[in-house]
């Protein structure tokens, strides 16, 4: 069952400037969905509309399968959120920031602890915000999106400003919210390589349209078959020429020569005529690319 | 009462703690009182005859509204209205609390509320400044009586009742503008202009018409060297009307716009 579904979602902030072009997100119920794209690619704009903050201009969008139109209330009640830099009031302790929410929300008070607790912020519940580092108020900003114990977490970017055991520490919370919980949560990022971790499932966003989405073990395997051949030889400036020869694209790369895309059997009939030249082959083979390259790539090739 | 509004207007009535807001009402009600106070202590020779007379605690009242009818007043309702709203601004807050479930209505009348019953602490705390200012002096010099006069509670608290209806249709006006504007200098500076064209029209005959004129014309209609030609009967109801017109106005930009924080 779908958590978080949009069909034909579009929004232009001008007429004739599109931001988002038929933006179908499906976000499966108890999954950790990485909502991935490079910056301005649309994804806080879909973020902001899957909450309500802006006026929906299209499509639709519904929520635990009822529509956000006329069950916002409903749904708020049930979702937590941290948009971009983190709401929070700073001439207010951490502990008033978040009693504000315990209030609206009517969790117990108890609550509160739990959460600061829960983000490492136990120690300076009673400090002013405004003396918080970025990487405090951005823990505060997941505590109080985390208070009501939400079934659907959206995170916008969440580790902004984190030092790396802080990145660390949030993965980590956020895995164990979706595990323990059984918490829904969509973070975006920029950076694949920082989800990638922890996410079930992926959608690639860029220029406002949806380029995959799927499971993260999906879009490897899509990536996989179009994977370059990279090659080690004896003697790379021959091995160039013979393959050149057979009418083999090649060229030389950092680690080697580097081949376009092919079918294994043609791998080994390349591997075959280099032994029969007298070029020994110390590796050949496909590169598998990490999920970076495979980003990168999606954006490069399907964007165009 | 819904209970959804009454969360919602203890959770903005804690945002306000410890903000220029909330500082400004306390120091704005005691500044004329403490500057009374100062100069009767300064000037004490006149005091014993001050406090013997019979019109003592009128004398004082009308003097200290003077200054807070035609300057502290607006500029308190300007100031405290702006101040409040760009809590969410300067916090960028207004992201959050729209994806709180709570329905518009009981966000905008919420915050709504707590300026208002800031306003009411402010005429609060002024009429206490303003017996304090009486009291004190008694206390610290010698030789002054307790006033004389009784202590006129009724007209007091009528007439703070009254400044208060005053005051009001300047809140709506600069709720509206403060939700409307995220730089909170516009609201301010447009706040500012329509006070200066208030004072300006004073002497008009429809000067009963402007809606940041009537704690002014309340105060100059008692006295009779003031030039002021418009009526000053019923102000209130000028007031009052411009002060729901003002907040429906409000509601609805509140309501309608695109962006919410």
């Amino acid at each position: 069952m779908l958590c978080l579904k949009t069909t034909g979602l579009c929004h232009c902030y001008t007429s004739d400037q599109p931001i988002l072009d038929d933006i179908a997100l499906a976000v499966p119920e108890g999954s950790v969905y990485g909502f991935l794209g490079p910056n301005g690619a649309g994804k806080t704009t879909t973020l902001r509309l899957v909450l309500g903050l802006i006026r929906k201009q299209r499509g639709t969008i519904s929520i635990f399968g009822r529509s956000l139109d006329t069950h916002r209330i409903e749904i708020l009640q049930r979702v937590g959120s941290l948009i971009e830099s983190p709401s929070l009031y700073e001439h207010l302790t951490a502990d008033e920031n978040l009693a504000l929410l315990q209030r609206i929300h009517r969790v117990p008070r108890e609550r509160v602890g739990v959460v600061l607790e829960l983000v490492g912020l136990a120690g300076t519940r009673s400090k002013r915000v405004g003396q918080f580092s970025l990487g405090m108020k951005q823990r505060l900003g997941i505590a109080a999106a985390m208070l009501h114990q939400p079934e659907l977490l959206i995170l916008d970017e969440p580790t902004n400003g984190l030092d790396p055991n802080g990145i660390i520490e949030i993965r980590d919370l956020l895995v164990a919210l979706n595990r323990d919980e059984g918490t829904t949560i969509v973070v975006s990022s920029h950076l694949l390589a920082e989800i990638e971790r922890f996410v079930t499932h992926v959608g690639i966003v860029h220029g406002g349209r949806l380029l995959f989405q799927g499971t993260l073990a999906a879009l490897r395997r899509e990536r996989v078959p179009a994977a370059p051949v990279a090659l080690r030889t004896g003697d790379d400036p021959r091995a160039l020429r013979v393959l050149a020869d057979a009418g083999v694209v090649a060229r030389l790369s950092g680690h080697g020569i580097a081949l376009a895309a092919m079918p294994p059997p043609s791998i080994a009939a390349v591997n075959r005529r280099l032994v029969e030249h007298g070029i020994d082959v110390h590796a050949i083979g496909a590169v598998e690319g990490d999920l970076e390259s495979i980003f990168m790539d999606l954006i490069g090739s399907r964007a165009a | 009462m819904n209970s959804r509004f009454v969360d919602a207007f203890c959770c903005e009535w804690l945002k306000k703690r410890r903000s220029l807001g909330a500082w400004l009402v306390v120091a704005g009600a005691f500044f004329t009182p403490g500057i009374v106070t100062l100069a009767r202590l300064i000037r004490r020779e006149h005091l014993p005859t001050l406090y013997a007379a019979p019109e003592f605690w009128t004398s004082l009242w009308r003097s200290s509204w003077e200054s807070m009818a035609v300057f502290f007043v607006p500029m308190a309702a300007i100031l405290t209205t702006s101040l409040v709203v760009q809590i969410e601004v300067r916090n960028n807050c207004w992201k959050q609390v729209h994806a709180l479930p709570l329905e518009p209505h009981t966000i905008f009348l919420a915050k709504f509320a707590v300026i208002v019953l800031m306003l009411v602490q402010f005429f609060l705390l002024f009429d206490l400044g303003i017996y304090l200012s009486a009291l004190l002096p008694w206390l610290l010099v010698a030789g002054v009586p307790y006033p004389q006069a009784s202590l006129p509670l009724g007209t007091f608290v009528g007439d703070t009742a009254l400044y208060f209806v005053d005051c009001l249709p300047i809140v709506a006006a600069q709720y509206l503008m403060s939700l409307r504007f995220a730089n909170f200098l516009a609201p301010i500076g447009i706040g500012f202009l329509a006070w200066v064209g208030a004072l300006g029209v004073l002497s008009w005959q429809h000067a009963n018409l402007v809606p940041y004129a009537y704690t002014m014309l309340d105060y100059l209609g008692d006295n009779p060297a003031a030039r002021t030609t418009a009526p000053t009967s019923g102000l209130q109801l000028f007031a009052l009307a411009w002060f729901v017109l003002l907040t429906v106005a409000g509601y609805v930009l509140f309501a309608t716009r695109t962006h919410k924080g």
